[in-house]
């Protein structure tokens, strides 16, 4: 394999990924027992959840800002109609899940109407709709907490099968519908159509508008996953339920490889990109450094991937 | 009249009308010492919201720009004891700074502004949670009273904050109308390629306004903790979602070019007024978010200049 730029981008991330596992490792072997392992996983859940919606979206060569107030508000409404059903997984309570998956993709839906409708770039009209999306989670709360102490919905949580919580299974799953879905249907291979050229994809036939509704339809359905995965973590919802997972989510996309441009990387990157995230994230804390650092740092190494990953032949600004 | 003559003029028309309404319904909303008062507590965000200006006038944003107050917040109450006055010099330095850092990775990296900002915003709130030590920071009273004290006092009925307001806005008046870093960054806005072929130096130029944005952030958030006597990492979370709102409904849209900082001034206004109506119309704080952020995408859909955008990513 030849040393080119386009080998060295594909690798890097996986390359990284392996440096620090070792690193931390050789600084403190306890970094690779079973307990750390587990621990990692299931921090790193609800974060690729909604890495996984959003590099369908940068993939496209848009951006999605709007994940904090959609957990938020999907965090909050599952917990209200989960209660509202009964409290209890058994007992009809399933219902809460379809349904709040349901308003997920509505919300992402909404963003997608915003931006592709009014023709408002995806980054600011996300980031509005994420604001509402947070006030509306206040709204809906009044600015108190909502628990959910089933049994049945925190075996999610408490069951382990081979020391990994039941809920890091599923998001296993979830990674594969997902790459089926980028890979082997006809919308997969419209995000990459539209995200290597958005005239080109239009002149051959695409309906460039409806994909880019679906796509952020798609995003908001994994969100709402995420949503759940963080009350059943958590065992409760509330307005800041979501705070930070969109720093951490764009970052590990873009560490992972998924270039901003559109057209390039993919869920496998993303899945990468969350691991490096939550490996340095969980590292610093074995090898007890501050974790306070852990933002700054992401910032560097968010700067580093998209400079990495920007061809500068074709490149003549940036906005 | 068409809609394309109207559209400069919405702005202040908006402003007069919302006062005027809230001015129907309670009647004590126009006393001068409570318009002064309103006017008097804005002006962190109108600081703010001024430096985010020269960003969005060149086309960009700033995201860093709470994060930013944040750290200062913090990096005041600290060291106001050592530093004295000299903590202003410092603020300052360290929002310039940071600021050309976005526009340097913007501009020579070719780093979109919008993740420039963002990862400069996470360095910010990591000094800021270091620094304090992710706790409540307090000033000593006496020496925040001796030092800053002149910032928030009153003039007669008039809240010094207001000159301090003033004497930035015509500053920045300054810089935008009678400089040549002014004349470029319209240039910059109104088309960057054109602007590049006649022989500007560009990147300079736009790290400049990323410099001034961050610059004025710090100020902001210095007069924000020299207000609350104190700093720290989340102290002044909600100030991004307004300080965009203002800088839009001002009528400087997302694609730069047009607007300005007049604009902004009753952008803040605007904000302003919208907030106080809220509290007398019965609509508590809480529930002012989800109404800013549809603002914000009604205020975007008005202004922005489709003809610019070639596709909208």
């Amino acid at each position: 394999m030849k040393l080119t730029r386009e080998n060295v981008i594909r690798w890097a991330p996986a390359l990284v990924l392996l440096g620090l596992v070792v690193l931390f490792a050789a600084i403190n072997p306890a970094f690779l027992s079973q307990r750390n392992l587990a621990r990692i996983a299931l921090a790193s859940t609800p974060a690729m959840m909604v890495a996984l919606g959003v590099t369908f979206i940068i993939v496209m060569g848009s951006i999605d800002l709007s994940m904090e107030g959609v957990v938020s508000l999907c965090a909050v409404l599952f917990c209200l109609l989960f209660l509202r059903l009964g409290g209890s997984l058994g007992a009809g309570a399933w219902l809460a899940i379809p349904a709040i998956l349901l308003c997920g993709a509505f919300f992402g839906w909404l963003t997608g109407m915003v931006h592709v409708r009014l023709q408002i770039p995806s980054f600011m009209a996300s980031l509005a709709m994420g604001f509402v999306g947070t006030g509306a989670a206040v709204l809906v709360t009044g600015g108190d907490i909502v628990r959910i102490e089933d049994d049945v919905f925190r075996a999610l949580l408490t069951w382990r099968i081979l020391g990994f919580p039941l809920m890091v299974y599923i998001a296993a799953a979830l990674v594969l519908l997902a790459w089926f879905i980028q890979n082997h249907t006809t919308l997969g291979r419209n995000f990459y159509a539209v995200g290597g050229g958005e005239e080109l994809a239009h002149a051959s036939g695409v309906n460039v508008r409806r994909v880019r509704l679906a796509g952020f339809a798609l995003a908001g359905v994994f969100y709402a996953i995420a949503a759940i995965f963080q009350v059943a973590r958590l065992g409760q919802a509330e307005s800041v339920t979501g705070a930070n997972l969109m720093f951490v989510a764009i970052t590990s996309v873009v560490v992972g490889g998924v270039a901003l441009w559109g057209g390039i990387g993919g869920v496998l990157n993303a899945v990468v990109g969350v691991l490096i995230v939550n490996v340095i994230g969980n590292g610093m804390v074995v090898i007890g450094l501050p974790n306070y650092l852990q933002d700054g740092l992401l910032g560097v190494l968010v700067i580093i991937a998209v400079v990495l990953s920007t061809d500068r032949r074709l490149v003549s600004f940036a906005k | 009249m068409t809609m394309q003559r109207i559209k400069p003029h919405l702005p202040w028309i908006t402003l007069l009308v919302l006062t005027a309404v809230v001015g129907v319904v309670d009647p004590n909303f126009l006393r001068p010492a409570n318009l002064l008062s309103l006017a008097g507590d804005i002006v962190p965000l109108f600081i703010m919201a001024l430096g985010l200006t020269f960003a969005i006038y060149i086309g960009g944003i700033d995201l860093s720009v709470q994060s930013m107050a944040n750290m200062i917040t913090v990096i005041a109450s600290i060291y106001l004891a050592s530093l004295g006055a000299w903590v202003a010099v410092l603020c300052i330095a360290a929002g310039f700074g940071l600021g050309m850092l976005s526009g340097f990775l913007t501009t020579r990296l070719f780093v979109p502004s919008f993740i420039s900002t963002l990862a400069v915003g996470g360095v910010c709130f990591s000094v800021a949670q270091w620094l304090s030590g992710n706790r409540a920071l307090n000033m000593d009273a006496e020496q925040r009273n001796a030092t800053f004290g002149w910032m928030i006092g009153h003039t007669g009925i008039v809240p010094n904050e207001l000159f301090l307001a003033a004497a930035l806005l015509a500053l920045c008046l300054f810089i935008e109308r009678r400089t040549v870093l002014g004349r470029v960054l319209k240039a910059v806005g109104a088309g960057e390629p054109a602007a590049k072929a006649s022989g500007i130096n560009v990147g300079r130029y736009k790290m400049l306004a990323f410099a001034i944005s961050g610059a004025l952030a710090a100020i902001a958030g210095l007069l924000f903790s020299v207000k609350l006597s104190g700093g720290a990492p989340t102290i002044a979370n909600g100030f991004l979602l307004p300080a965009i709102v203002a800088v839009l409904v001002g009528g400087t849209p997302l694609t730069g070019g047009v607007g300005g900082v007049l604009n902004t001034l009753i952008g803040t206004l605007i904000v302003a007024v919208i907030r106080a109506s809220m509290l007398y119309l019965g609509i508590e704080a809480t529930q002012q978010q989800m109404l800013f952020g549809l603002v914000l995408i009604a205020a975007i859909a008005l202004t922005i200049d489709r003809s610019k955008l070639r596709t909208v990513k």
